[in-house]
């Protein structure tokens, strides 16, 4: 049972997660300046779902917050707050407060409850501010506190007639002009929502007009007998009359929330005579008529309520067209939800593994059939190439199923720069640009950290103090863009700022400090840029609480490094930095050129190799303790012997490399050697395999894959190729490298 | 030691193990954790790796590494043997690799109380014992796994 809630309670979190990508998307959208009505309804309805959800496992904090959230955004809603940028503001760190208090009930991080207490205030600041009677928050004492309760005794509230509202009731025929008969389901009380809150509404709808009356009758004619009664099965319906003057949009939208889980309808006096009549005249004996009235809906949670409307379409056309168009868009809005399921990752990651080992398997049936030389030999190329093609299909349709839209985390960034302005007092607005872009899920997931450091790092290294930017003629709000697309199958992200730019005096000063770099050393400009990546680096003048501990960047490189990835920067003083982050479109496979070293085959990432050529023995140089330096067009570089390096031969003699193969392979920050290998043997596209799992790290080595024949082979891990035989030089001779770096 | 620690909650401590030999002597691992035997194939030298260390094979689609365990015990193996076979093992930790072995034999059932202990604890060998009036050694799997998968030296 309590395995059961715990699922259910899942669901819930998964389902506020959306809730909140999707209030974060509105909010945006407005502050953006698009204040479409459907933006603000999904907004107003992401927290009210939230909030449903919430009163129905009883988390208070979270009811109680999502509450005064929901009501200072129905100002918004009816147009009674019009949404300046303060205001925007403090929705959106309402947001982030609620967003914080999902993950608290979800077991994360306690709440820094001073700050829920700020925002809950600046929330109730607004809605005390909009001057217009303050339905909901008449509300919140008598019924948001004690919604978890409140929730089941509903529908045992059996209570034949009256619901008192301190308003004459049961007048029905006097003056009233606009009947609303209202029918809840089971799928409303489901949802934590409560038919008195309608009711409640209605009324103060009723209050806002002049004269007229309000009555509102219970419908108690489907009641079965108490024997028969279930807890769980709404049986009452009501029929509520307002004055004339109240306008049926107003009624639309106080069932706004509820009209995809409820029977409503609203009708004229005049236009429907015998509706009225309905619900207390006519209950079990004569279902028809009151179908969309008091429909019993045991198919509560059927989305469109085709049956129902049929036949009464004939009794009161005016309700029914009415009862369609409140229900039209919610039924819209459920189609789309059934287009996708739930279906957890391992699955999904399973799938992939196999994908893998087809790919891997047909590779080694295709090896076999070119060994075959029989008479079947045609036909066999020719299915094994048809299968081929299936197979990269299959593998293309399981990659897509893995692949995520980038927003989930471009929008997560929002926030850590609205924290990190307020932190640093800047005013920083981020874009976003290119958020559908779609990569594998393992990437977008890893992707959040880099990203966080890298944009805090921008507002508060980039992006200048107001008065230095007002004295450098910019705007007083810095404007940071991140965007995503897709370059050559790669995905490209930057994130670009408008701020002073990197000051690489200040760079050069900092990291001879920190002797990063010889005091004499002389570096290009990009080289300079780079040196912000260095580990230990940092310039911040005073250690903020955001940056400057000197790991970010450090960190930042070697996640983006872990991933396949590379950074580059580009930064022109006084007129801003951007950051490239360049990345494979899954982890799970690589295009790599095979290459034989030590009689063994293995895989060199294809992105790290510059070019390739014979080696000419001129341009090789000793140096004295072994190590071998190459200058390719005047450009020295080490030379890797690659077996050697990796132990699995002896040092090559001078005359062994006479005619061998050289590879010039590049790292991130640009640094090259040259590999010596046996033989260039294919460039094939490979399934990246973790020999970590199994066995340990190997260094030089950054997994493997499995070749067409079913053997194993090793990915070369060229960052750490480079950094070793850099190294190494460095050790041997600091005249060299001096040479190197000039 | 893990290997008894396992079976001690158990009232009997009898555990069924495979017997296998390496040159003449013959060792035992406890069946529950093969997961298979296979023909002794190619494999992919590693880098960097210790002397015991055969290399890498591919068993459908997860990369393992092969221990030959008549080096890693120190044991002169059979000369020119064609029925070497890798009985491929899991460790509790779900490290799988590899034990190269000259031949597997049969199964017995080992009380573990009557294993006498020759070494200190974290030794490869956690004891000995008669079976059939054969001496033959219980191997400490988790040892060996242990050994290859942390604490060696690298580059």
């Amino acid at each position: 049972m309590s395995g059961d809630m715990d699922d259910i309670l899942q669901v819930f979190f998964q389902e506020c997660d959306e809730q909140l990508q999707e209030l974060e998307r509105g909010l945006s959208a407005l502050s953006d300046g698009d204040s479409d009505h459907e933006t603000i309804n999904a907004v107003f309805r992401a927290v009210h779902s939230i909030k449903g959800g919430a009163a129905s496992f009883g988390l208070e904090n979270l009811v109680r917050f999502a509450h005064v959230f929901e009501s200072s955004l129905d100002g918004l809603r009816s147009g009674r707050i019009v949404p300046t940028h303060d205001i925007m503001k403090t929705f959106l760190k309402a947001m982030d407060v609620l967003s914080d208090l999902v993950s608290e009930a979800r077991g994360g991080a306690g709440v820094d409850h001073a700050r829920v207490a700020e925002s809950q205030s600046e929330l109730e600041a607004i809605i005390n501010s909009d001057g217009a009677p303050k339905p909901a928050e008449d509300v919140v004492p008598q019924d948001f506190v004690p919604v978890p309760m409140d929730f089941v005794p509903v529908p045992m509230d059996f209570e034949p007639v009256p619901v008192d509202m301190d308003f004459g009731f049961d007048t029905p025929a006097a003056v009233p002009d606009l009947i609303v008969s209202f029918c809840p389901q089971d799928a409303m009380y489901e949802r934590g929502d409560d038919a008195r809150n309608i009711l409640i509404g209605l009324r103060d709808l009723a209050a806002t007009v002049e004269g007229g009356t309000f009555s509102v009758t219970c419908n108690t004619g489907e009641l079965p007998s108490l024997a028969a009664l279930s807890p769980t099965h709404t049986c009452l319906s009501w029929r509520v009359v307002l004055p004339a003057a109240v306008s049926e949009e107003s009624v639309h939208g106080v069932f706004d929330w509820v009209s995809d889980v409820c029977d409503f309808s609203i009708a004229r006096e005049g236009a429907a005579e015998e509706a009225p009549a309905e619900p207390e005249a006519t209950p079990v004996a004569a279902p028809e008529p009151v179908a969309v009235v008091a429909a019993p809906a045991p198919e509560a949670s059927a989305p469109v309520h085709v049956e129902p409307a049929a036949p009464v379409h004939e009794v009161a056309p005016a309700a029914v067209t009415n009862a369609i168009a409140g229900n039209a868009p919610p039924a819209a809005r459920k189609a789309e939800q059934v287009a996708s399921i739930r279906v957890d990752l391992h699955r999904i990651d399973d799938l992939m593994d196999l994908v893998g080992e087809l790919v891997i398997a047909q590779a080694s049936i295709e090896a076999l059939s070119r060994r075959n030389d029989g008479a079947v030999q045609q036909e066999l190329t020719q299915s094994i190439s048809s299968m081929q093609s299936l197979t990269r299909d299959i593998q293309d349709a399981v990659m897509a199923v893995r692949a995520q839209p980038v927003r989930s985390v471009f929008q997560r960034m929002q926030r850590v720069v609205r924290e990190a302005c307020s932190m640093t007092k800047k005013d920083v607005v981020l874009l976003l640009e290119g958020e559908d872009t779609e990569v594998d899920r393992t990437l977008v997931e890893k992707l959040t950290d880099p990203l966080t450091h890298m944009l805090r790092n921008a507002v508060d290294h980039g992006i200048e103090k107001v008065e230095d930017r007002l004295a450098a003629g910019k705007p007083a709000e810095g404007h940071i863009l991140l965007s995503a697309g897709h370059r050559s199958g790669r995905i490209l992200i930057t994130i670009k700022d408008d701020g002073g730019g990197i000051n690489r005096q200040r760079v050069m000063e900092t990291a001879i400090k920190r002797g990063i770099v010889a005091p004499d050393a002389v570096l290009s400009d990009d080289e300079i840029n780079n040196l912000i990546f260095a580990p230990g680096f940092s310039t911040a003048a005073t250690v903020s609480d955001l940056s400057g501990r000197g790991v970010g960047m450090d960190v930042v490189k070697q996640a983006i490094l872990s991933l396949g990835g590379r950074v580059t920067i580009q930064s022109v003083q006084g007129e801003g930095t951007t950051f490239s982050l360049s990345l494979p479109l899954t982890l799970a496979v690589l295009d790599g050129m095979l290459i034989e070293a030590g009689q063994s085959t293995m895989v060199l990432p294809i992105s790290s190799v510059v070019e390739t050529m014979m080696i000419d023995h001129r341009d090789v140089y000793l140096l004295p303790d072994g190590g071998n330096i190459i200058s390719i067009r005047g450009t020295c570089m080490p030379l890797i012997p690659l077996a050697a390096e990796l132990g699995l031969s002896k040092a090559p003699t001078q005359e062994g490399l006479a005619n061998a193969v050289i590879l010039v392979v590049e790292n991130e920050s640009g640094g090259r050697a040259a590999l010596v290998v046996d033989e260039i043997r294919d460039q094939t596209q490979v399934v990246i395999k973790s020999i970590e799992k199994n066995y340990r790290q190997i260094s030089g080595v950054s997994a493997a894959t499995i070749l067409g024949d079913g053997s194993v082979s090793l990915i070369l891990d060229v960052p750490a190729l480079i950094g070793t035989a850099i190294r190494k030089i460095d050790n041997r001779t600091s005249s060299v490298r001096t040479g190197l770096a000039a | 030691m893990t290997e008894k620690d396992k079976e001690d909650g158990v009232d009997a401590k009898i555990v069924k193990m495979i017997v296998f030999a390496i040159g003449e002597q013959e060792y035992c691992i406890p069946i529950l954790s093969v997961r298979e035997i296979r023909g002794f194939e190619k494999t992919t030298a590693l880098p960097f790796a210790p002397h015991y260390v055969c290399g890498a094979i591919n068993l459908r689609g997860i990369i393992l590494t092969v221990i030959d365990l008549a080096i890693y015990l120190n044991i002169q193996p059979q000369a020119d043997n064609p029925r070497r076979v890798a009985i491929i093992v899991e460790s509790k930790n779900g490290v799988v690799c590899g034990l190269l072995v000259d031949r597997v034999i049969d199964m017995a059932d080992i009380n573990m109380n009557d294993v006498q202990a020759v070494s200190e604890e974290s030794s490869s060998l956690s004891g000995l014992v008669m079976v059939n009036d054969r001496m033959i050694g219980v191997l400490q799997l988790e040892t060996v796994v242990g050994e290859l998968v942390g604490d060696m030296v690298t580059e």
